[in-house]
């Protein structure tokens, strides 16, 4: 396989731009009209997407140790979208032609390299997906409650149909009939139930068209599909360290899991859980946090706001107060929420001197697509 | 040229073809020439063998077609390769609707924004309005209280959620119309006396009694003595001026001296 040939070939395509996903997803869909119902409406971030992916698969190429987890975990991900595995012969050939069109010096070397590049790539990728035989693709969860809590937050009981385990503070991508193949992912906000619900909180994002609808348009007895469960928070529950937990809008979610899970698996810790919101109206699960804090002594809860002066709770950026009611240096830190609250927490708990590897966070940015693991495609 | 090796042959089952029909040749069976005429099966023979030819070659030129379609159709199993033109029109279409919907979602986003922030500084200015008049109603509950030494002071810092906002004006409500209601029967309590015992009466020795509350208010100071009337008025001009911030909260009617307020008498009617 002649590597450095197929970057210059890729590079050929991958400068088109827009153009090269464009003409490969037309040249995919006349050929093969069926894959058409895999994707969503609006094809533009899919494109985005495609060819970050690819991009990622080529600089790899010749470094299997690194790109063979990347398309397991591609391979699996890609079963709650439906794919199987007669679909792959379909994206190879029109891969084919895309690298072709862009490509004047293209030939059969080329050709032929490709070919058996992509069918490498494929028979990793269908290969991981059927070791998941045994789990389905998606699950189906019927809405079971809907609760408007502000004028854009609503938390949501959702009842899987079949077992869905999963680690405290872990997420789930999230698909909705009313915006078919746009998936997102949610992080329930409790750790698993014997009877498997899920709690989801979920917040409008202006013109973000999944979580609208789940706000406004998702009623009681309609069925969501939930993806495979993705921990991207890594919460360790073997540690017997006390927590400090700093939330930041619907990021209060997977901390209130690792709530539940403490307090429903132990083993017994302090945990000091801290939830900034900007206006005191959008702080949307008081009365359930004030009901949690009540039952355990061992939990301490501390909600401040950042831009409501006429507020009588703690002023300040969540990041600032909790550095002011330290020290938390014995802790270990779990932070989730926006970007900008994330980095401001972080910078000060490693000011006031908490090793940065007892620190995890999760971003919840807005339409968030997925985790941002290496190379990872969702949607 | 004896033909019987050549009709043997034939019957073996080997193909017959133009050329066979034309070498054929047939014996005689005597000299007398019982047989068929020579020329004629000859010429027979030649069209057997023209006819033959013609067949074959007719059968042979089906034969290419047959293969020529079946190939044509196993190639269109096959799949042909979208055409570029067709590509480029499915692409096109695509990104069209894919600016649509990028289009709609900006402006769903534009639209929500603007709304969220309107919303908000409603909200916000809903209470800067309503922290305001809890201030002016305490203020002015406070004066009316002031002027009575008995009465409980005002209510502690205001709240500014609405619900309690909500008990808040209620209770100073009640309170205000129970002040002005207490202010009233001390007064028309004093004139009472003022008119039996010219101004000895002390506060302290007037019972708040209710009951004698209405019946003087009709004619308030009516043959009173120049000074007590002149306190009375006094007082009575002045109540609108102490409760004027309270207005904005209490009703034109609660003002109005003549309407009932039993329930606010009843409830915060103070002790001495």
């Amino acid at each position: 396989m002649d590597v450095p040939a197929m970057r210059a070939n890729f590079a050929k395509a991958a400068a088109a731009g827009d153009e090269a996903p464009l003409w490969f997803y037309a040249h995919l869909f006349l050929s093969h009209p069926e894959t058409r119902q895999l994707f969503p409406v609006s094809m533009a971030h899919q494109r985005d997407r495609l060819f970050a992916a690819l991009g990622e698969v080529v600089a790899r190429v010749d470094d299997l140790d690194s790109l063979v987890p990347i398309l397991r975990q591609l391979g699996q991900d890609h079963r709650k979208f439906g794919t199987v595995a007669a679909h792959y012969p379909a994206v190879g050939a029109s891969l084919l032609a895309t690298l072709e069109h862009f490509d004047d010096d293209w030939d059969d070397r080329l050709a032929a390299d490709w070919t058996a590049a992509y069918e490498l790539v494929a028979s990793v990728m269908v290969e991981a997906a059927e070791e998941m035989a045994d789990q389905p693709p998606w699950w189906d969860a019927e809405v079971v409650a809907h609760e408007r809590r502000t004028v854009d937050t609503a938390v949501l009981w959702l009842r899987p149909k079949d077992p869905l385990p999963y680690p405290p503070g872990a997420s789930v991508s999230l698909e909705t009939e009313l915006r078919p193949r746009l998936w997102r992912y949610y992080s329930p906000a409790n750790a698993e139930r014997p009877d498997g619900e899920l709690e989801i909180h979920a917040r409008a994002r202006p013109g973000g068209p999944v979580s609208t609808a789940l706000v406004r348009q998702v009623v009681v007895g309609d069925v969501l599909r939930l993806g495979p469960p993705v921990d991207h928070l890594r919460f360790d529950p073997d540690s017997d360290r006390d927590l400090l937990l700093v939330a930041g809008g619907t990021g209060l979610a997977p901390l209130k899991a690792i709530v539940d899970h403490v307090a429903r698996n132990g083993p017994a810790r302090r945990v000091d859980l801290f939830v900034g919101a900007r206006l005191e109206d959008s702080l949307y699960d008081r009365e359930d946090l004030a009901r949690l804090e009540q039952q355990h002594p061992w939990l301490t809860v501390t909600v401040a706001v950042s831009e409501d002066e006429h507020s009588s709770l703690t002023h300040g950026d969540v990041g600032e107060v909790v550095a002011r009611s330290g020290p938390w240096t014995s802790r270990e830190a779990y932070v989730a929420g926006p970007t900008a609250m994330v980095d401001d927490t972080v910078e000060r708990l490693l000011r006031h001197g908490l090793p940065r590897d007892r620190i995890r966070t999760e971003v919840f940015a807005p339409s968030r697509p997925g985790p941002d693991v290496d190379g990872k495609v969702t949607t | 040229m004896s033909t019987s090796t050549e009709a043997a042959a034939w019957s073996g089952g080997r193909r017959l073809t133009p050329a066979d029909v034309r070498a054929v040749r047939f014996g005689r069976s005597s000299v007398f020439h019982p047989g068929y005429d020579d020329t004629e099966v000859d010429r027979f023979l030649d069209r057997v063998g023209e006819e033959l030819a013609r067949l074959h070659a007719e059968k042979a030129e089906l034969r290419d077609r047959v293969h020529d379609l079946q190939a044509r159709v196993e190639g269109a199993t096959r799949r042909e390769a979208p055409s570029a033109q067709a590509v480029g029109i499915l692409a096109a279409a695509q990104q069209t609707a894919d600016q649509y919907v990028a289009e709609a979602e900006a402006l769903s986003r534009v639209m929500t924004t603007e709304a969220r922030e309107h919303y908000e500084e409603q909200v916000r200015q809903a209470r800067e309005k309503v922290g305001a008049m809890i201030q002016a109603a305490q203020e002015a509950a406070a004066r009316i209280a002031g002027q009575d030494a008995g009465a409980p002071a005002a209510g502690a810092g205001a709240d500014p959620r609405a619900a309690e906002l909500q008990e808040q004006v209620v209770y100073l409500q009640a309170f205000s119309q129970a002040c002005r209601t207490q202010l009233r029967s001390y007064l028309e309590a004093l004139l009472d006396d003022v008119e039996r015992e010219w101004g000895a009466a002390h506060p302290d020795a007037v019972p708040a009694a209710p009951a004698r509350s209405r019946t003087p208010r009709t004619q308030p100071a009516s043959g009173s003595s120049a000074a007590g009337s002149s306190a009375v008025t006094a007082a009575r001009r002045e109540e609108p001026a102490t409760v004027e911030a309270a207005a904005v909260l209490l009703s034109e009617d609660s003002l109005r001296p003549d309407v009932p307020n039993g329930p606010a008498e009843g409830a915060a009617r103070p002790t001495r």
